[in-house]
């Protein structure tokens, strides 16, 4: 191996470098900044948090999304796509034209235009109907399914009516944004962030005067998207931790006008805790509890939650994850609405704890909350993103090479 | 019938070539007689048909006869037919510019090699390069081969056989796609061999591989710890790209063409930041020279 290994260093280079792969260089190849040095190394060298959480990922999602997980895999190991949420209280119209010209589009603006068309052909199917009826023709299939999505969709007509407007490029286009610019008054025209990230936020359907309490709210993408609606009456904006806290403020500070900032309360409570400050009060609860964040962990070995070090704190998440939803159910008011969402794919995360708060809910507060059907999301947005169709609580939008968003998890339950 | 019989003659005359009246017979070429007809001669009589040998007229029309007759004979004598040699002489005119000492001594290297016999005619058909290529080069690439990846001899006269254009290549670059294969992909060299890996150009076989490696479907084997078998290198290098996708990869093509833009930019990125990096690293504890430093640097995937 002499020879062979007289190249070793580059050849290391190559095991190295590579994403997924966690190969333990051969000692005696390696070059002397890797070799452990052996009078001091307690341990064997060790292997990636990366590596380990992809591991994991092997196990657990080849059983839970089949024939889909090589694609979502290889979606988590690539450059993630992202959206450019235009920030309403900037000065910034030239912003949408510049965006189109490379091609890119708000992708609610086109899906509350499909829904119009559905909407438009619905009536039209309708009259035709209203005329053969007398001749005793039924109506078509095809005017039966558009009928049906549309009255399934104006629910959604509403809350996508608002003014939260992301431009993404096309399925397939990997053209990155430029990073934001500040208008005249120093705010920012746009935040980029995961376009996922918006589905929760509009599936809570601001409405306008609400109070709206986001339990877990930094670093801020989708608190900032909440403001964007214009509708929050007043927005509680909570984290546990100071550090991602400071995150928060700098986004309020670089894209929301004092009069808005002063709608805000940021506050630093334990999320679980939140009950017992005030209890029954919002309108709208969005607990985006932390988790594994699949994408983040198979690709960044800094703060990994794979870390041998951090196995009691990665087991005890589902625990953490019910009891900030149960919060938050305790947080809103009869009719209110929570939105429990993820970044992660794994079912223990997601349906698991959303099913089990509901039982807790009933069982021990005398709470009814029922899940709402999001399923008209999958339709409106199937051009944007990739949609897992076999949730069985909820929707998940899953990693792909042509749409790379996600991972996100997203469920709304209703407060009676 | 009769007609028939008037085609050919036309033929032989050729599109605007008169060559006057009562030319019948093939004249003996000497000072005095027309150039075109003398070595039209020569080269009908080392068994070019007429059609053959005005083809071979009419390259580098310049260059004296001798020239012509001189490589198509030692392209003949290494065992090409006419065609094949017409066919390398029309691809690559500029070996006629080379003295015909320099074609045989080419010849022979290359047999030594373990080129022979068929293997050469069609390694000298398919890459007439191998003929220009400085020898200094030729023998670089081999003795990389043999001393660096450690092929046998035999695998060795395999490799040019399937793959000429080894000889043509950068030593570095041979080496880099090795090593790839060899740690990267955990491949052997009997594997490499039967799956022609150099066949195939470097950017290709990275993007065939680290789609399945990011798939779950490829994992560079480690003893003990490896997971799934690895598809064979064959099949990943010699599918069709559709076939590749449908049978090894159960993917899209839409799936693997936004796969490769992205791949692409990660490399170029990747590359940009090495650049930076090798501006400001200071040589810590090396007892390398510095060839070895420089071939660290290409060879990094």
């Amino acid at each position: 191996m002499a020879a062979l290994g007289g190249r070793g260093r580059a050849a290391v280079g190559l095991l190295l470098r590579a994403p997924g792969t966690g190969a333990t260089p051969t000692p005696g190849a390696a070059p002397r900044r890797h070799r452990h040095k052996e009078k001091w190394a307690a341990t064997a060298p060790r292997i990636p948090s990366t590596r380990l959480a992809l591991h994991h990922f092997d196990t657990s999602y080849s059983l839970h999304l089949g024939a889909l997980w090589p694609s979502v895999r290889a979606g988590l190991l690539c450059e993630q796509k992202y959206g450019a949420l235009l920030n309403n209280f900037a000065a910034a119209d030239h912003v949408p034209e510049e965006l189109e010209l490379l091609n890119a589009t708000d992708f609610i603006s086109e899906a509350l235009q499909k829904v119009q068309q559905w909407q438009r052909g619905a009536a039209v199917g309708e009259a035709a109907t209203g005329c053969q009826e007398g001749s005793g023709e039924g109506r078509t299939g095809m005017q039966a399914e558009i009928v049906a999505q549309a009255e399934m969709s104006s629910p959604l007509c509403t809350s996508i009516s608002s003014k939260i407007k992301c431009y993404t490029f096309p399925r397939g286009d990997i053209t990155r944004f430029r990073p934001a610019r500040p208008d005249g008054l120093g705010l920012l025209d746009y935040y980029l962030m995961d376009a996922a990230s918006l589905l929760p936020v509009l599936a809570l359907d601001v409405q306008p005067d609400d109070f709206v309490l986001d339990l877990c709210a930094a670093p801020g993408g989708k608190t900032l998207a909440l403001l964007q609606t214009g509708f929050c009456g007043h927005l509680a904006a909570n984290d546990v931790s100071v550090s991602r806290t400071k995150r928060l403020y700098q986004i309020l500070q670089s894209y929301v006008p004092k009069e808005v900032r002063d709608t805000v309360s940021v506050t630093s409570y334990d999320g679980r805790d939140w009950d017992q400050v005030k209890g029954g009060t919002f309108h709208k609860v969005l607990v985006d509890v932390p988790c594994t964040t699949d994408r983040h962990s198979a690709m960044e070995e800094d703060n990994n939650i794979f870390h041998r070090r951090r196995t009691k704190e990665r087991q005890m998440l589902p625990m953490l994850q019910l009891q900030l939803l149960m919060a938050g159910i305790l947080a809103a008011r009869p009719g209110g609405a929570v939105l429990y969402s993820t970044c992660s794919l794994s079912p223990l995360q997601n349906e698991c704890v959303v099913e089990r708060a509901l039982d807790v809910a009933q069982a021990q507060f005398n709470i009814s909350i029922h899940p709402e059907d999001l399923s008209h999301f999958r339709t409106l947005f199937q051009d944007t993103f990739s949609f897992f169709s076999e949730c069985r609580l909820g929707e998940l939008v899953l990693p792909h090479l042509t749409a790379n968003f996600g991972p996100m998890y997203f469920c709304k339950l209703r407060r009676e | 019938m009769a007609g028939r019989l008037k085609l050919p003659l036309l033929l032989l005359r050729g599109p605007g070539r008169a060559l006057g009246p009562g030319r019948a017979l093939p004249a003996a070429p000497g000072p005095g007689s027309r150039r075109g007809c003398g070595e039209l001669a020569a080269l009908r009589a080392m068994g070019f048909s007429q059609e053959q040998a005005r083809r071979l007229q009419a390259l580098q029309p310049r260059l004296g006869p001798e020239h012509r007759e001189a490589a198509a004979a030692q392209l003949l004598l290494l065992g090409l037919s006419a065609e094949a040699a017409l066919a390398l002489l029309e691809r690559s005119p500029a070996l006629l510019r080379l003295p015909t000492e320099r074609l045989r001594e080419r010849a022979e290297e290359l047999r030594r090699l373990g080129l022979d016999g068929g293997r050469l005619q069609r390694a000298l058909s398919r890459c007439p390069q191998l003929f220009h290529v400085p020898r200094r080069r030729l023998e670089a690439a081999v003795r990389l081969l043999r001393e660096r990846c450690l092929f046998t001899a035999e695998q060795l006269r395999e490799v040019l056989g399937t793959c000429p254009a080894v000889l043509l290549e950068e030593p570095s670059t041979l080496h880099h796609q090795f090593q790839y294969a060899y740690f990267r992909m955990g491949v052997q060299q009997k594997e490499m061999v039967k799956a022609r890996l150099f066949q195939m150009p470097f950017a290709e076989l990275r993007n065939r591989h680290i789609f399945l490696e990011r798939r779950g479907l490829y994992e560079t084997p480690h003893k003990g710890q490896t997971q799934i078998s690895n598809p064979k290198l064959k099949d990943i290098l010699q599918l069709p790209e559709k076939d590749f996708l449908a049978s090894l990869a159960y993917s899209t093509r839409e799936e693997f063409e936004v796969f490769k833009k992205l791949l692409a930019r990660e490399e170029e990125e990747k590359e940009e930041e090495e650049d930076e990096d090798a501006l400001y690293t200071e040589d810590d504890d090396d007892d390398d020279d510095d060839l070895d430093r420089d071939e660290s640097k290409t060879a990094r995937e």
